[in-house]
């Protein structure tokens, strides 16, 4: 995290760091069961599915972990500012990171009924949408770790280049769904596959916003809905 | 006199490139500030930074300080500056009134302590009295717990009810705006709340400034809030914004905690 003047209580400075810690390898961990997640469809690797769908739960007892320091530092130290801004993004990541943790699981989960069916070439057109996914992801945490707002409002624009490609893999899967045949199924796990990764970008963009939140106390939620009821 | 003012729709204070001197010694620099008719407005700051100095300006409290002046610059209650000649610092501190950081309730009963200020004002009859103190103890959310006891000694009751008694005192003469010097540093929790509430209560008919160390007081009862710093009005805005997203970088240390 930025360098900041030092607290004059040390003890608030620790705890601050160490949420901001406690969310940033929450988010490294979620980022890994992705990238396993991926790596077990893709391989084929039953082991791998079992590791994700283990390693789900260290994702959930961090988030509880960053709610639980999160609420200490509420009540003990009543922070104002940017530091109230920290704990309130922390803890909203926090959320995000978990649901993005839960459809590595969803993909694993797939990709582990997959293995009873024959392998599927149409398994390639998943990894541009998960290298667009993961890269929001990544910078999405950079945008909080680093504070970096611009980084962070950012993600929204790119964002639509996922849903772009997640159409267009869609289109596909469902044309080859229509075609019938004995990998339809597999072909419907790779939809869903598909659509969680789209879901991840899409919580990507909620940590930006929370990351821009943090930096600039802006809140860019929702900005084209408030902007439509302006013009009304 | 009391015609000298006149009810300002928007704006109760307006101080306007006020400099303040303590003798020699520059206490406030270059101080612009509006405060609205109708809300809270808390100052915050370290000690020595001025904001009491600044309260204590409002109804002149500091003329009674040998070398303590204003300078520079103007300060208007109600469109009339309160420096003029044609100002009555007596009517200003009726208009003007202050509960300070102890409580001081006069050395008489909880009734004499509220009716001494109408009654120097004025009023002689029994009934008015009689109705402007319950008025009053019922307006500081004390009546209550003093009807039944109201000729006795104000030393009685406990620190809470004494400072919520000297707020009784100050609305008895109908002031318009109140000015608060950390009404609360010496009371316990629930007593403090009970203040907080009453300041809340006392916002739809009084305009109030309260000097305040304590941050979460601020943000509670507060609407605009200025941090002061080396006698310099550093930020003043919207509460929320000064406790949420601080323009300056000596505001967030300080309500952050980080004033070293």
């Amino acid at each position: 995290m930025p360098q900041h003047t030092p607290h004059i209580i040390r003890e608030f400075d620790q705890a601050m760091r160490g949420l901001a810690d406690l969310v940033i390898s929450m988010g490294a961990q979620a980022r890994l069961n992705l990238a396993r997640a991926m790596e077990a469809l893709q391989q084929r690797d039953l082991d791998r599915c079992k590791v994700v769908i283990a390693d789900d739960t260290e994702v959930d007892e961090a988030e509880r972990a960053v709610d639980a320091a999160g609420m200490d530092i509420l009540l003990r130290f009543h922070p104002v500012a940017s530091d109230l801004r920290l704990v309130i993004s922390s803890m909203k990541i926090a959320a995000n990171l978990e649901r993005i943790s839960d459809h590595a699981v969803n993909i694993a989960k797939r990709a582990r009924k997959m293995l009873a069916k024959p392998e599927v070439r149409e398994v390639r057109l998943i990894e541009p949408v998960y290298l667009l996914a993961d890269g929001q992801l990544q910078d999405a945490l950079a945008s909080y770790a680093d504070r970096d707002s611009e980084k962070g409002r950012g993600l929204k624009e790119r964002d639509q280049e996922l849903d772009r490609m997640h159409k267009r893999v869609m289109a596909q899967l469902s044309q080859l769904l229509e075609e019938g045949g004995e990998l339809s199924e597999s072909y419907l796990h790779l939809l869903f596959v598909v659509r969680s990764l789209e879901r991840v970008g899409d919580l990507a963009v909620n940590i930006g916003e929370d990351a821009v939140y943090l930096d600039r106390a802006e809140d860019i939620r929702h900005m084209k809905a408030r902007q439509q009821d302006t013009d009304a | 006199m009391s015609d000298t003012f006149q009810q300002h729709p928007e704006t109760a204070i307006e101080v306007a490139d006020m400099d303040f001197h303590y003798g020699e010694s520059k206490a406030l620099k270059d101080i612009r500030l509006t405060v609205p008719r109708g809300r809270i407005v808390a100052f915050i700051g370290p000690s020595g930074c001025g904001k009491s100095t600044l309260l204590r300006c409002f109804n002149r409290m500091n003329d009674l300080v040998p070398g303590a002046r204003v300078t520079r610059g103007s300060i208007h209650i109600d469109g009339v500056e309160i420096h003029s000649p044609e100002v009555d610092p007596v009517e200003l501190r009726r208009r003007v009134g202050m509960v300070f950081q102890k409580s001081n309730p006069f050395p008489r009963s909880i009734y004499e302590n509220v009716a001494y200020g109408p009654r120097i004002a004025g009023t002689k009859s029994k009934s008015e009295l009689d109705g402007i103190v319950e008025e009053a103890l019922k307006g500081a959310a004390l009546w209550s717990e003093v009807e039944s006891r109201l000729h006795e000694s104000a030393f009685g009751l406990s620190g809470g009810q004494q400072q919520r008694l000297c707020i009784a005192r100050a609305i008895a003469v109908r002031p318009e705006i109140l000015l608060m010097d950390e009404p609360c540093s010496a009371l316990d929790p629930v007593a403090t709340a009970k203040v907080e509430e009453l300041i809340l209560d006392l916002k739809r008919n009084y305009t109030i400034v309260i000097v305040t160390h304590n941050m979460q007081q601020a943000t509670r009862i507060s609407d605009m809030t200025a941090f002061f710093y080396l006698g310099e009005l550093m930020e003043y805005g919207a509460t929320t914004k000064i406790f949420t997203r601080p323009e300056r970088r000596e505001t967030e240390d300080y309500v952050t905690g980080r004033f070293g």
